[in-house]
């Protein structure tokens, strides 16, 4: 049992509260040498918060971190550094255009003679050790930018152990990788493991904490669940704990009385795809399914107005549309939710309700000002009928998880009065709650008589949500399913025509 | 229930404690300050006067300039344009065109100028801060064309009232005028739905536009309205000063910006209050009054005047380090 060869790392009643969020309460986390810790909760468990303070990013409230025994104030990421930590985050600091030894080395290059001029040759020398080390063939002289990600990570882990390290955080690491190069992942942690570094591994995917871990400490809501050894566990009770409650169904589906045809789209044709056609009827969710670069979002943006459209025609109840713009689709009872809410959904610095009135702002009040209370009534509405939580209606937007923030995307179209909600990849980012809860939303929407059009490459959540499928590759239509005849097989397959 | 009380907490914080109140503080701090060094001559009606008939056309500019800065773009043509302005009105006050006509013709060329400004950025697409600095030596160059680089007297009734005329033959006309655009401005900015795309646009243009907003629109309104109170201001520099000069209001943008960002507007968009940029046009105008009057070297002045620019802003970097730090 590694457990016996001593606790390097011990977090001790970490708290960390943010406005109007405790982020982290009392948690508590020890690590052994040599093991592999997994770290599992949804997105605003408080992973990230327990990350980034372990790594000096944040500064605790209270509670002490004791690392080989020794109390540790950890003020800044140097300190972090120099104790041993290193983390290697999900979105990857490399610098493209230099080479891999120079990243490896980047801010410690190794120097030789008075000049201290970079001794090239000593630190290609070390950076191929390094990279053998973690039984990896990849040349010290290669451009970075030419790197596959899972390349480039392994350069991130390389750099991470080049000076000592003892512990070293893996945050979603394999958020953008492929089967096969999650598993020469894994047997780098393996390689680092036997070498007596601790890791603690967080991820979204029950499969690899399986896989990879001894042990795993579940958050929910930034309070520690528990923490169990993983051979002692299953995936079920895992689930359980980290959503706090009984799943039975992921993907809860209603049948929802469909009615007439709402839009009629006919050889629809912009930059990005060619003549697409399909119909959408009231109460239907239509699934669009592709993978990157299919031209699926194109196309969204096409129907809501912000790719020009070059030929073909949209109807919407019978009327011909010219959705010039997106305040025209607004105004045709239109909505998006953008691939990335934070980029094309939501003024981030804004409040709860200024977003959500953001696409309906001339309702506001009846002359050229805004009724203020008013606004608070509407905003507090959606917030209470879509279940938004946030502690208050002028909480910057900012600070809310993914789901919530989802949430406030979608209820400004509510509040604009859509009748057709075009999502896209709804529930990228988002935690297991949430993404049952905007599920639900979707149904509900659809029980009132509006139609969805949902993008996903997530093919359990198209396949179980949508009651149509259509698939388009390289910009054009290929297939098209009902729900009860889709399967993954078929998906991918028209996908990859 | 912990979530909400801390919410709750930090909001009163926010509000005791929030950046325009502060600057409103220093503000009658050093209203206090320098009418006590600077006693007798401070204080008094024959410096108050001057002094606010003064900042009242910087300050009429900045408030529109503020909305500009707010929707995440910038005007540094203003100055220029008061130059214009200023040249315009004396070159046709002299060809014997009645007051009133020549105030219609000077501001109709200032919409022209902000129309034309808004055009070059949400038209064709060029950044503001390139465009206006373009426009800036063009309005300028024009005046000192339509003057052959000469001062011109520009003295007749309408266009002395509007610089130094009194209302109920105690208020100032400047102040009154001032009130009004810090008044309308407020009320847009705070209460009208016009206001609130303003602060959306800066806050995210891509998430705006994607939610019906009309966001080249609301920019190129923003430049109109910025290119009529340039040259309003225009028409009170050349009425406080009787001649119209092409050098009128030179440098006149980076001191109308200084104070807008002084009174916390942030470059890039999404956040700045009027009122902040009220409290910054004083301060600014203030310090540079007092230290005149107590004769210290002008170029003392500006070292002074870049000094506390460069001060209140760090602050700023220094308060919003601090805020991600406890985050």
């Amino acid at each position: 049992m590694s457990e016996n060869n001593g606790v390097v790392l011990r977090m001790e009643n970490i708290t960390k509260t943010f406005p109007g969020v405790v982020a982290l309460d009392n948690v508590s986390i020890d690590l052994n040498k040599g093991e592999v810790l997994g770290i599992l909760g949804e997105n605003g468990a408080g992973k990230s918060t327990l990350i980034k303070i372990l790594a000096g990013n944040y500064i605790k409230d209270s509670g002490d971190i004791f690392v080989d025994g020794q109390k540790f104030e950890i003020r800044g990421p140097a300190e972090a550094v120099a104790s041993g930590i290193r983390v290697i985050y999900q979105e990857l600091n490399t610098l493209n255009n230099l080479t891999v030894a120079e990243n490896i080395f980047i801010g410690e290059q190794i120097v030789k003679g008075p000049f201290r001029v970079v001794d090239w040759k000593t630190m290609i020398k070390r950076a191929f050790e390094l990279l053998d080390t973690l039984n990896v063939k990849l040349d010290p002289n290669a451009i970075m930018g030419d790197l596959t990600i899972s390349e480039k990570q392994i350069v991130e882990i390389a750099k991470a152990i080049s000076k000592e390290a003892k512990i070293l955080v893996m945050d979603e690491p394999t958020a953008a990788l492929s089967e096969e190069e999650t598993q020469s992942l894994f047997k780098i942690i393996r390689t680092l493991k036997s070498k007596g570094v601790s890791i603690i591994y967080i991820s979204h995917r029950l499969k690899e904490i399986f896989e990879i871990t001894d042990r795993v400490t579940v958050l929910r809501d930034g309070k520690k669940v528990g923490i169990l050894k993983t051979e002692d566990t299953d995936e079920n009770k895992l689930v359980e704990m980290m959503v706090g409650r009984d799943i039975k169904d992921m993907y809860p589906k209603r049948e929802v009385k469909i009615g007439d045809i709402v839009m009629k789209v006919q050889n629809l044709k912009a930059e990005g795809f060619n003549d697409i056609s399909f119909r959408l009827k009231k109460g239907e969710i239509l699934g669009i399914f592709g993978l990157l670069g299919s031209g699926r979002t194109s196309l969204v943006k096409a129907l809501f107005g912000a790719n020009k459209i070059k030929s073909g025609e949209i109807f919407v109840n019978g009327k011909k549309l010219h959705v010039k713009s997106p305040s025209i689709a607004r105004d045709e009872k239109i909505g998006l939710v953008p691939l990335d809410r934070k980029t094309e959904g939501l003024a981030l610095m804004m409040g709860v309700k200024e977003n959500i009135t953001l696409a309906n702002i001339k309702d506001l009040g009846k002359s050229f000002l805004i009724a203020k209370a008013n606004e608070r009534k509407k905003a507090n509405k959606w917030i209470e009928e879509i279940g938004i939580r946030t502690p208050s209606v002028d909480q910057e937007v900012n600070s809310l998880s993914g789901g919530n923030q989802q949430k406030v995307v979608l209820a400004k179209w509510l509040e604009s009065g859509s009748q057709i909600i075009i999502l896209n990849e709804p529930t990228r980012g988002i935690d297991v709650g949430a993404k049952i809860e905007i599920y639900k939303l979707m149904q509900d929407l659809c029980e009132r008589g509006s139609s969805v059009i949902m993008i996903s490459s997530e093919l359990p959540e198209i396949m179980s949500i949508a009651d149509r499928i259509i698939v388009m590759s390289k910009g054009r239509f290929t297939d098209e399913y009902a729900r009860k005849e889709a399967s993954e097989e078929k998906l991918l397959h028209s996908a990859c025509l | 229930m912990a979530e909400i009380k801390a919410a709750e907490v930090s909001q009163k914080k926010k509000s005791v404690l929030n950046n325009t109140a502060i600057l409103f503080l220093i503000l009658v701090a050093m209203f206090g300050i320098f009418s006590y060094i600077g006693r007798p001559w401070f204080f008094s009606r024959l410096n108050i006067i001057p002094m606010i008939n003064n900042l009242s056309f910087i300050g009429i500019v900045a408030a529109v300039l503020t909305m500009v800065m707010i929707s995440g773009e910038i005007d540094f043509s203003v100055g220029g344009n008061i130059g214009l302005t200023a040249c315009l009105t004396a070159v046709l006050l002299e060809r014997g065109l009645p007051g009133w006509l020549v105030v219609i013709i000077a501001l109709a060329a200032g919409a022209a100028m902000g129309a034309f400004n808004g055009m070059l950025v949400t038209v064709i697409g060029v950044n503001s801060i390139m465009a206006t600095i373009g426009t800036m030596f063009i309005w300028r160059g024009i005046g000192y064309t339509l003057t052959n680089g000469e001062s011109m007297l520009a003295m007749n009734p309408v266009i002395d009232f509007i610089g130094r005329g009194f209302i109920f033959k105690v208020i100032p006309f400047p102040i009154v005028l001032l009130v009004i655009i810090f008044v309308l401005t407020y009320v847009i900015m705070n209460h009208s739905k016009w206001g609130r795309r303003i602060y959306a646009i800066g806050a995210n243009p891509l998430a705006s536009y994607l939610s019906g907003i009309n966001v080249k629109r609301v920019k190129f309104i923003g430049f109109l309205l910025c290119g009529i109170t340039a040259s309003l201001g225009g028409l009170i520099l050349t009425s406080l000063s009787a001649v119209g000069m092409p050098q009128h209001g030179q440098g006149l943008e980076l001191v109308i910006v200084s104070s807008i960002i002084l009174g916390g507007t942030v470059l890039g968009g999404g956040k700045g209050q009027i009122l902040g940029t009220l409290a910054g046009v004083l301060i600014l105008s203030i310090l540079y009054n007092f230290l005149t009057i107590m004769n210290v070297y002008y170029f003392y002045i500006q070292i002074v005047q870049g000094s506390v620019l460069i001060i209140v802003v760090s602050t700023y970097e220094i308060g919003q380090a601090m805020k991600r730090r406890r985050m």
